[in-house]
């Protein structure tokens, strides 16, 4: 008998909350969608990333279940607000309260079982996507193929099913407390507006922004003060950010007290007391939707760094489609070749050899002058700090012991093979090939550095004839961030310091070639290193950050595809955070919204009454709606714009990434508008036609 | 007397092809400036109607209402809500104001919807809360003040743009019997000071004997018309209720009102 008003009750609250409805759907979507990652990852037996993508997402469904619980939790206890004065009539009838609250949950577990399958059917779908798209980024061909794994189906119910458990625990205690008259009361009660110390409450309006101009000024120098200083300042946000609305609503209360001439332009005195009158009384969850937005918006700006580093950069990493390492000066390669010409088809196999001098003046040039060290090793007088350079050299693999140089008719072959043209040095002359990077450091090397041949023997002095930057794999192959090209006559006065192998191969390698190479030449370098310990020390692996892969046998394709998929593995997550964690905000600014033009439907008659054009009417509706979903999401970019600023500066600064570094928060922005559009244009139209309905 | 609202043979039809409710049948009637004009009638005789039309916030099946020269069954929406807010003034059983608004702003509303300069705009507010005698209340919420202050509020709101016509549904429904009485003399000084038309649609006998004339309907005729001319208030009172028990109207439902 109850399951049958249930299923009413529920059908009804479907087409009252049909954004709510959406959104779970959407959300059950994704969350079948990733949790197929952990059971239908078809990438993973082509790949060997211990597993990170699993990781990566069963750590996000976490934040996703707390977030999504909220949101259900939030639903349900204003559900109930909402139907107050029914609930009342069911207990006037006669219906016990545990009952009451069982039809409740009945309802509520229906309402969630129609999301969710709903749902279902788009996330297989979305999963081939998904599959697609990674299968794409790791430069695979995927054939679309609709799979069923009942893991996938297992998990999602577990997921979405703890979800509701969480949020509904709650609310049988609330049923307890309940009393027939107050529910009848509730549903009539409008929102009492209590204005109190307004304005002492104005002031948390500029304290707030004072707050917040805090934190843009001093948050590039935040990681001096400690994590304490960290901590501190994160609550302090965080703070602001819900006392924010507090002092917004008091500062313009205040402002209409005082009749401001604002009031007296046409509806503008009803749009500001709607505004402070809804944000009072939701500040609470205002702060929440906002800290949601921020957070939001930095995973997506996050994932778009990662994303834009993997497009525009992983391609220039690995310019050589087969480059192999070896700590032994006289290497021939002789077993790797062999080993290679079984494999794939080559189509030329050139080694040689990196050079050194013993010494290390470019090592100390570089230390002293590249922008990404500072001023960590000059003494303060701006000389070098040779100390503090021997003790990195020795201690830190980033760049070899010794300079790094090579003879110009390997270079020359070098370029050759990767297309590009090829250089001449006279005599007295020397090139520098460098990271793009790090080449505009560079560019008055010639002026700073004389350079010996070899300083020991005191050698002639060469002269920078030139600073190449095109990709040569520098990540510790043909140097460390830096190779010096020389004349081969200069060579003379050099030893060998270890080999290279150079490999242009016919169609694609294997995709376990390099594992396999791995597995080939590991006995035998460590063999090598322990007879040879005085030859330790020249493998460095660049002074790259954030995205570090050295490889000492370094596949092309092997490379590029284990790159990109570590890469998913953190982005795909973040833009699977962030656009829940947007979705379900911008859900709750639009229930509210649309539950008052329900609600408070007779506000807008009045306005007609008063003459109000049916034109005008809806121009207000879209002011107010506007004001209402445009403060969350531009305290939000206040705050994380701050933040992604400067992870974008630092992020382009170390990858040397040639984009603009507000790019990802200008990205990331357009994207939340997207779905904020979406959002918003359903609200707005079904507020109108809300209020339409029943005038008379 | 000059016809300053003129309703010529107008129709209401409700419902659809399989049910139809006529709500109000080839009515005629006029009213005069200056007017207090009360409509009586049983739940269902069509009075709200009337006023809905009377008000354009509904639309004639058929038929003709003319506000001196203007046709308004003829205007469009927005014509029509120009109409509204230059000609008409409302209140309501149920007050209709704003809850988010003080008494002071809700009075405002009225006048910043029609434009006018900050300082017009205070005066005009300031004069009419003293009228109403509310000025003490002006900071309040609706939520905080009484019935009657609610209702006298929504009078002054009404009046903010010097209507052509005062529109009051039921507008005592909800107020106890001294506020009844204080909204009553309220409307009644309105009417003899500033000359202010008024139409007002009542079930109760003691509103309706405020009124200089009383149209009874049924069926959504007018069945019959009373006019007070210079009787006392009691006197003309108790042709009412005569009316109404003739009709077997709610004259036992007054009784309390009968002062």
């Amino acid at each position: 008998m109850y399951m049958k008003l249930a299923f009413r009750n529920m059908k009804r609250s479907a087409k009252d909350y049909l954004i709510y409805l959406l959104t779970m759907a959407l959300i059950s979507a994704l969350m079948y969608t990733f949790n197929s990652l952990l059971f239908q990852n078809e990438l993973r037996k082509y790949q060997n990333a211990e597993d990170m993508m699993e990781v990566m997402t069963a750590l996000a469904t976490v934040f996703i279940i707390l977030v999504t619980a909220w949101l259900i939790g939030y639903m349900v206890r204003f559900m109930m607000e909402k139907r107050s004065g029914e609930f009342g009539i069911y207990l006037l009838l006669g219906m016990k309260k545990s009952a009451l609250a069982k039809l409740y949950l009945q309802e509520n577990i229906l309402l969630g079982s129609v999301s969710l399958l709903s749902g279902i059917p788009f996330g297989i779908l979305l999963q081939q996507v998904l599959m697609a798209v990674l299968f794409s980024m790791t430069g695979m061909a995927y054939r679309l193929h609709i799979s069923f794994h009942p893991g996938t189906l297992l998990m999602t119910l577990l997921g979405f099913g703890s979800c509701y458990l969480l949020s509904l625990f709650r609310c049988r205690r609330k049923f307890k407390k309940m009393n027939i008259h107050n529910l009848m009361e509730a549903g009539r009660k409008n929102e009492e507006i209590r204005e109190t110390f307004e304005p002492a409450k104005r002031l948390l309006l500029p304290l707030s922004v004072l707050f917040i101009l805090l934190f843009w000024t001093l948050f590039g120098s935040l990681g001096n003060g400690g994590t304490g200083a960290v901590a501190l300042f994160l609550t302090g946000l965080v703070i602001t950010i819900y006392l924010f609305y507090a002092g917004l609503s008091a500062f313009i209360i205040c402002y209409i007290r005082k009749k401001g001439s604002l009031i007296y332009k046409r509806a503008n005195l009803f749009l500001l007391r709607q505004f402070t009158s809804k944000v009072r009384t939701m500040q609470f969850t205002m702060g929440t939707l906002t800290v949601l937005f921020t957070l939001a918006l930095m995973g997506s700006s996050f994932a778009l760094m990662l994303g834009g580093w993997q497009a525009l950069l992983l391609d220039h990493k690995y310019p050589f489609d087969i480059l192999l390492y070896s700590p032994d000066p006289g290497d021939t390669f002789e077993r790797e070749i062999t080993f290679l010409k079984e494999n794939v088809k080559p189509l030329e196999i050139f080694p040689y050899r990196i050079y050194t001098d013993g010494g290390n003046q470019i090592n100390t040039w570089m230390l002293t002058h590249l922008s990404i060290w500072g001023t960590m090793y000059q003494n303060p007088d701006g000389s070098p700090d040779t100390a503090q350079i021997n003790d990195f050299l020795e201690n830190n693999s980033i760049y070899c012991l010794y300079d790094t140089y090579m003879g110009l008719s390997d270079y020359n072959h070098l370029r050759r093979m990767l297309g590009y043209k090829e250089i001449e040095l006279s005599d007295g002359e020397y090139a520098v090939q460098i990271k793009e990077r790090l080449s505009q450091d560079v560019q008055h090397i010639g002026d700073d550095l004389m350079l010996a041949e070899h300083p020991t023997k005191g050698a002639p002095l060469l002269t920078c004839a030139g600073i190449y930057a095109e990709p040569f794999s520098q990540d510790g192959h043909n140097g460390s961030d830096y190779l010096i090209i020389v004349p081969d006559k200069a060579l003379a006065h050099m030893y060998p310091y270890y080999s290279e192998l150079a490999l242009d191969i016919k169609g694609t390698a294997p995709p376990r070639l390099r594992e396999e190479l791995d597995t080939l030449r590991d006995s035998q370098m460590t063999a090598f290193r322990n007879t040879n310990p005085a030859l330790d020390g020249n493998r460095g692996h660049g002074s790259d950050t954030v995205i570090v892969f050295s490889a000492v046998n370094a596949v092309k394709d092997n490379l590029k595809a284990s790159i990109a998929y570590m890469l998913a593995s953190v982005t795909i997550p973040l833009f699977y955070i962030s656009l829940v964690f947007l979705c379900v905000a911008v859900t709750v600014l639009s229930v509210q919204q649309l539950s008052d033009s329900a609600k408070y439907k007779y506000r807008y008659d009045v306005l007609r009454k008063l003459g109000l054009k049916e034109s005008s009417l809806r121009a207000l509706i879209f002011r107010q709606l506007s004001a209402y979903y445009l403060c969350p999401a531009l305290l939000a970019v206040l705050i994380s714009g701050k933040m992604v600023l400067f992870a974008g500066k630092q992020f382009v600064m170390m990858t040397g990434m040639p984009v603009l570094s507000y790019s990802f928060l200008l990205k990331s922005i357009a994207l939340f508008l997207g779905i904020y559009l979406v959002y918003f244009t359903v609200t707005w139209i079904s507020f109108t036609r809300n209020i339409r309905k029943e005038f008379r | 007397m000059e016809h300053y609202i003129r309703i010529c043979d107008i129709d209401k039809y409700y419902g659809n092809a399989s049910q139809v409710t006529k709500a109000i049948d080839r009515l005629s009637f006029s009213v005069s400036r200056g007017e207090f004009v009360g409509v009586m009638g049983a739940s269902g005789s069509g009075k709200t109607t009337l006023l809905h039309l009377l008000a354009a916030i509904d639309r004639v099946s058929a038929g003709h209402i003319f506000y001196e020269n203007t046709d308004i069954t003829e205007l469009s929406e927005d014509d029509l809500a120009e109409f509204r807010k230059n000609n008409l003034g409302f209140v309501f059983q149920d007050y209709n104001l704003l809850d988010t608004l003080t008494i002071e702003e809700n009075i405002s509303l009225a006048l910043t919807l029609r434009g006018g300069s900050r300082k017009n705009i205070r005066e005009a507010v300031a004069k009419l809360l003293k009228l109403l005698g509310i000025e003490e209340i002006r900071d309040k919420f609706p939520y905080q003040t009484s019935g009657g202050q609610k209702q006298r509020c929504a009078c002054a709101r009404a009046l903010a743009n010097n209507p052509k016509l005062l529109l009051a549904d039921e507008p005592t429904g909800a107020l106890d019997s001294l506020s009844s009485q204080t909204l009553l003399e309220t409307f009644t000084n309105l009417n003899d000071t500033l000359g202010t038309t008024i139409f007002m649609v009542t079930h109760d006998a003691f509103s309706a004997s405020y009124c200089s004339r009383i149209l009874f309907l049924r069926d959504g005729k007018i069945f019959h018309e009373l006019l007070r001319g210079e009787k006392p208030r009691r006197r003309f009172l108790q042709e009412i209720l005569d009316v109404l028990s003739f009709t077997g109207g709610k004259a036992g439902e007054n009784s309390e009102e009968m002062r």
